[in-house]
């Protein structure tokens, strides 16, 4: 593959006759990707997403292979529409692939040391598949180097390593017992790098180019969880996001494959389906852009292909346990809230009683303070009249006030 | 002449008669307020339900049932018209399912709620005209010619469950009855027979009361607190429940074993209250006014010759 | 008789300071003649009547209960039953108070205020009972008080809405009864003086008969309406609930009863320009201070034996709440402990004053502040209820003026009555536009 140097995404496509159309196109499914989470495609439409990417710099990426099925390559290029194999190399200018560079041997070889040395410390390192750590990791070499080495190597000088893939972010396939090559996830070797898994068997193309093109455009990378797998793809059960979730709820389940259940798309968690253990986004966003290309959608029990703790260990048809039987929100609570303040009624009852204490306090006021007084109350001593009797308490206080 | 006028005669009899009378009175109260104040046992044929909390899996077939047997109209206000959805008992709902969860530890429990059907119930205890009395089979029935709609039953009931439809004219007053009206042609209510799992069962008192201590027998630990509640809450309920979490929780109050009407009770019942004690405090009061009346009359008639305008009375 | 019979304003008594022995000011009850009925104040007084009997009948004939209250099942009982009818009924017992102590302890000087105390009590009765017929929501099996088999005698609304109607009917009636009749004495028609003349002997000799039950009755009902809540159990807050709050309501009552009575008295005093008369005012409120404190002890005691004294001390809502009604309660028991504070007009008003609001508060309290069927839930009367409240209350204040003006019920010197005499024997004697002519001054 020629060496082109990276312009703006915008010239490259400019360049290379992509239509408008299908680059928009593109960057409506990447907004439906990552419908939160993801800077890039948080704008109001398509326009305003491919504006942003068309001033973002082509990220030069490297993108290695070990122990590998190559699968998550193939889940790039095989969308549909738009080709996206077309379109990836004006979004990115992919240095190093071996899969599709043109180059072989010594020529790769010198591709990689170039690239290398050219965008240093700005490229990102893209690892897909696994990497074998027994005795010495001579299980993968590549160009007589042992994949170990490769690794610090290249994503040693990356600005951002993604491992993409179940076999890069935790091992994947060749790390199921007995584990003969003692493969591990990149995450496990590299232990000061910003590395974003994306895990999955494959896992969904616009999830990675979501990663790479947020990198391009300002530079950050999405927010991750504790696996390190960006929340935007990766925050949810396939349980809780399910369109056959009511199926479930409602008690309707497939018991055998073909069965009428089966047919009518009935809930697979009687036939092992690990949806409700597994993250992933796979129930929102499918596969080829054909709408229920997924594995629950033609009617497979999902098999938690990104989760460590479930893909290629737990047995297929193993039911899973829901960790959270949270009934749903229909119930009524205990106690629920009655009765309601009428704000108007408030005021006048608060003024009536206002005006009942103010009022006894100034008829309170106008009774005599003089012990033994018994004038007529709040009527003022007339300058004739005599002040009658022997007066004990205090002398004629003026007014009776 | 008459030694006595008659007048005089009568005054002393009538003393006298005043005072026998009290007495005895005093006498009939202490007896009466030793009866009244007894604790009411459940009837011996007493039916009743026992629900358990850990065996419900609210499906809510209960709440369904319970509307078409009584012949309510769903309440689909809180859903806006979508499911029957109610958030409480109300007018519409005799029987309801709440469920109890929290979040910080993940607990959860469904629990059914209803009449209770007490044994010595306050709500029968504080009606004026007997509306609410406890008619067969022990269960608290509702009858539209006595209420006047006063809701005392409201404010005595510990548990909240009589309902008053405030919005209508002819307002009745709403709670569960057991489905008394079709217990001849179904043997049970609605809400037990359709329950899928028999955490709701119907039967006599007695027999539920064993049933559920045999289950907290078999299963100790697993239980709050080892007890079946409406055994003696409130002088017991006829509705027992048995649940794996604490009953507060449940919306289920704590609840001494004394029930409440029998506070009221005491105190003389009927007798001391309004017969003996008033007749004690007119005698008493009678004689003292009696005194006053003469001095006040013989001043009365001195001022009016002083004044000579009549006086005031 | 003083020339000033010509004049219809009575002079303003010569400020004088009561002495011992010195025969009381008031020695009986006299007419405000001065004062015409319809003034400003009382027409916004019939304006609210009007606003609350609209209400109040569309209520009962047209709608149900819900539409104008903001009652609901966790506060089933609103402020009519709580307000109206438990609270206010304490004000009217004044009747019961001051009727037991000038009839049962002989304290005579208390005759010349018994009949404001009447007409006070047979006006908080009569809207509390107007109350009581707007808030039942099926008033018309209210026949059913006819049956007797169908009564529960068990429960203490029964007791309530039986003899709360027969004591005011019947006892009230009876009793507000003979200044009624002396006005007719002076009737010009010559049917009704022979009435009068034939009633006025028979109610002489039946009063004491009558009259003891009157004082039977309300100890009855007073002490029912604090059963009432009894049955509420672990709702009303332990600080107010305990199986004695039927007594406690009983000498409550008797507090507010006379506070009310002095509170009346006085104002009305202020309001239509009549001299005091402290020795009566006085007795009124050592009674009412013994009969205060008596409360405070069965209170406190209560508290104390059931061990809740810690709850109020909580410094939570209901804690505060009790220490200011308690204070506010014992503030007038001490300080009308003291002679000269008896005898000091703006301390009596002011005591008595406090201890009505106290008193009510009190009888109140247990029905809505403390009751708490569980959290969530609020309630606070709806626009239609508190003005049907303030109509009724309107209702008191515009017929007792109306009373006032028209029989001799608010007690006043014997000058006054000399007075009061000579306007009569004018009114009867003259033309009809010299009677116009004299009636009507301010």
């Amino acid at each position: 593959m020629a060496y082109r140097k990276p312009g703006t995404i915008g010239e490259s496509l400019a360049r290379s006759g992509v239509s408008r159309r299908d680059f928009l196109e593109f960057c409506a499914r990447l907004m439906v990707a990552a419908p939160a989470g993801l800077a890039i495609a948080s704008h109001f439409g398509p326009e305003a997403v491919a504006k942003e990417l068309a001033k973002a710099r082509r990220p030069s990426v490297i993108w290695l292979h070990f122990q590998d099925c190559t699968g998550c390559t193939e889940t790039l290029l095989r969308t549909s529409k738009p080709d996206i194999g077309t379109l990836l190399f004006d979004l990115i200018s992919l240095d190093y692939h071996e899969t599709v560079m043109a180059a072989s041997g010594k020529q790769a070889e010198a591709a990689l040391r170039d690239a290398m040395t050219e965008n240093a410390g700005k490229y990102v390192c893209v690892v897909e598949g696994s990497i074998p750590t027994k005795d010495h990791g001579v299980y993968m070499k590549l160009a007589g180097r042992p994949a170990l080495e490769v690794l610090q190597d290249v994503a040693g000088r990356a600005a951002a390593v993604i491992a993409i893939g179940s076999c890069a972010s935790w091992g994947g396939v060749p790390s199921s017992g007995p584990n003969p090559t003692g493969a591990v996830g990149v995450d496990a070797l590299l232990k000061d790098k910003a590395i974003v898994n994306i895990p999955g068997c494959p896992p969904n193309p616009y999830t990675f180019l979501g990663v790479v093109l947020q990198y391009a455009t300002n530079g950050t990378l999405p927010a991750l969880d504790a696996e390190k797998r960006p929340l935007f793809a990766f925050d949810r059960y396939i349980h809780d996001h399910c369109p056959r979730r009511a199926h479930f709820d409602a008690g309707r389940f497939t018991r055998e494959f073909g069965d009428a259940g089966h047919r009518q798309g009935w809930c697979l968690y009687q036939m092992g389906c690990k949806g409700p253990i597994t993250h992933a986004g796979c129930s929102t966003r499918h596969f080829n852009e054909i709408p229920d290309v997924w594995p629950i959608g033609i009617g497979a029990p999902c098999v938690g292909c990104t989760e460590r703790t479930v893909a290629f260990k737990v047995p297929i048809f193993e039911k899973s346990e829901v960790p959270t039987p949270m009934p749903s929100a229909l119930y009524p609570e205990i106690r629920p809230e009655t009765g309601s303040v009428s704000p108007v009624a408030t005021g006048i009852a608060g003024t009536v009683v206002g005006a009942v204490l103010g009022a006894a306090y100034v008829a309170a006021k106008r009774f005599s303070k003089v012990a033994g007084d018994e004038a007529v109350p709040g009527v003022p001593l007339p300058p004739s009249a005599p002040a009658a009797g022997k007066d004990k308490g205090s002398g004629s206080g003026g007014k009776g006030v | 002449m008459v030694l006595l006028s008659r007048r005089a005669l009568l005054r002393r009899v009538g003393g006298g008669v005043g005072t026998a009378v009290a007495g005895g009175a005093v006498a009939l109260a202490g007896a009466a307020g030793a009866e009244a104040a007894e604790v009411r046992q459940a009837p011996a044929d007493a039916v009743g339900m026992l629900y358990d909390a850990t065996k419900c899996i609210g499906c809510k077939a209960c709440v369904a049932e319970c509307s078409k047997v009584n012949g309510l109209a769903p309440d689909t206000a809180p859903s806006n018209g979508l499911w029957q959805m109610p958030v409480d008992l109300d007018v519409h709902t005799k029987n309801v399912i709440k469920l109890y969860a929290d979040p910080a530890t993940g607990e959860t429990s469904y629990v059914k709620r209803q009449c209770m059907h007490c044994v010595d119930p306050s709500c029968v205890s504080a009606c004026p005209f007997n509306a609410l009395h406890k008619g067969d089979l022990g269960i608290v029935e509702w009858d539209g010619t006595r209420c006047i709609g006063c809701r005392y039953c409201e404010v005595a009931c510990p548990f909240e469950i009589p309902k008053f439809e405030w919005n209508q004219f002819n307002p009745k007053i709403v709670k569960c009855e057991l489905c008394r009206h079709v217990l001849d042609r179904d043997g049970q209510p609605g809400c037990t027979r359709v329950c899928p799992t028999g955490a709701v069962i119907f039967g006599r008192r007695d027999g539920l009361l064993a049933e559920a201590k045999q289950r907290v027998a078999a299963r100790p630990g697993v239980y709050h607190e080892d007890r079946v509640y409406g055994e003696r809450e409130a002088g017991g309920t006829q509705v027992l429940y048995l649940s794996r979490v604490p009953f507060e929780k449940l919306g289920l109050p704590a609840l001494s074993d004394r029930a409440l009407p029998a506070g009221t009770r005491h105190g003389g019942g009927f007798l001391g209250k309004f017969v003996a004690l008033p007749i004690v405090l007119y005698v008493v009061f009678l004689r003292f006014f009696r005194r006053n009346w003469r001095v006040h009359e013989e001043e009365v008639a001195r001022l009016k010759a002083e004044r000579g305008l009549e006086e005031q009375l | 008789m003083a020339t000033s019979a010509a004049r219809s304003v009575p002079l303003p008594a010569p400020r004088r300071v009561a002495q011992e022995g010195v025969i009381n000011r008031w020695q009986r009850g006299v007419p405000v003649h001065e004062v015409r009925v319809v003034t400003p104040w009382f027409l916004f007084l019939v304006g609210l009547f009007v606003v609350g009997t609209v209400l109040g009948l569309a209520r009962l004939l047209g709608g149900a209960l819900g539409p104008f209250t903001a009652m609901t099942d966790a506060y089933a009982w609103g402020v009519w039953k709580t307000f109206n009818v438990m609270a206010l009924t304490a004000l009217g017992s004044g009747a019961l108070a001051v009727g037991l102590a000038s009839w049962v302890l002989g304290r005579h000087h208390l005759h010349t205020v018994m009949r404001t105390a009447l007409v006070t009590s047979f006006l908080f009765y009569a809207t509390g009972l107007l109350g009581l017929l707007t808030d039942v929501g099926r008033p018309w099996n209210f026949w059913n008080i006819l049956l007797p088999w169908r009564w529960n005698t068990e429960s203490a609304l029964w007791e309530v809405s039986f003899a709360m109607p027969v004591y005011c009917a019947l006892f009230l009636l009876y009793e507000n009864g003979p200044m009624v009749v002396e006005r007719l004495w002076s009737s010009k028609n010559d049917r009704i003086r022979g009435w009068v003349r034939m009633w006025h002997p028979r109610i002489r000799k039946t009063y004491p008969f009558v009259v003891a039950g009157a004082y039977v009755a309300p100890i009855l009902h007073q002490s029912s309406l604090g059963a009432l809540m009894v049955l509420a159990g672990h709702k009303v807050h332990p600080l107010w609930q305990t199986d004695m709050l039927p007594i406690l309501y009983l000498v409550q009552a008797l507090v507010c009863g006379f506070g009310a009575v002095i509170v009346v008295v006085m104002s009305s005093c202020l309001v239509w320009r009549r001299p005091l008369d402290v020795k009566v005012l006085g007795e009124l409120a050592d009674l009412m201070s013994f009969t205060t404190i008596a409360w405070l002890v069965l209170r406190l005691g209560d508290v104390i034996v059931r061990g809740r004294l810690g709850d109020a001390f909580a410094m939570d809502r209901w804690g505060v709440l009790f220490l200011l009604e308690t204070t506010a309660v014992a503030i007038p028991a001490v300080v009308m402990r003291f002679a000269r504070m008896r005898a000091t007009p703006r301390a009596v008003f002011g005591m008595a004053m406090l201890a009505c609001v106290a008193g009510i508060a009190y009888r109140f309290i247990p029905t809505t502040l403390a009751y708490a069927p569980g959290e969530g839930s609020t309630y606070f009367p709806a626009v239609p209820e508190v003005l049907i409240t303030m109509g009724l209350v309107a209702i008191v204040v515009g017929v007792f003026s109306i009373a006032v003006k028209r029989f001799a019920v608010l007690p006043a010197p014997l000058e006054s009555w000399y007075h009061s005499v000579e306007h009569d024997r004018r009114l009867s004697a003259a033309s009809r536009s010299d009677a116009h002519g004299h009636a009507d001054h301010d």
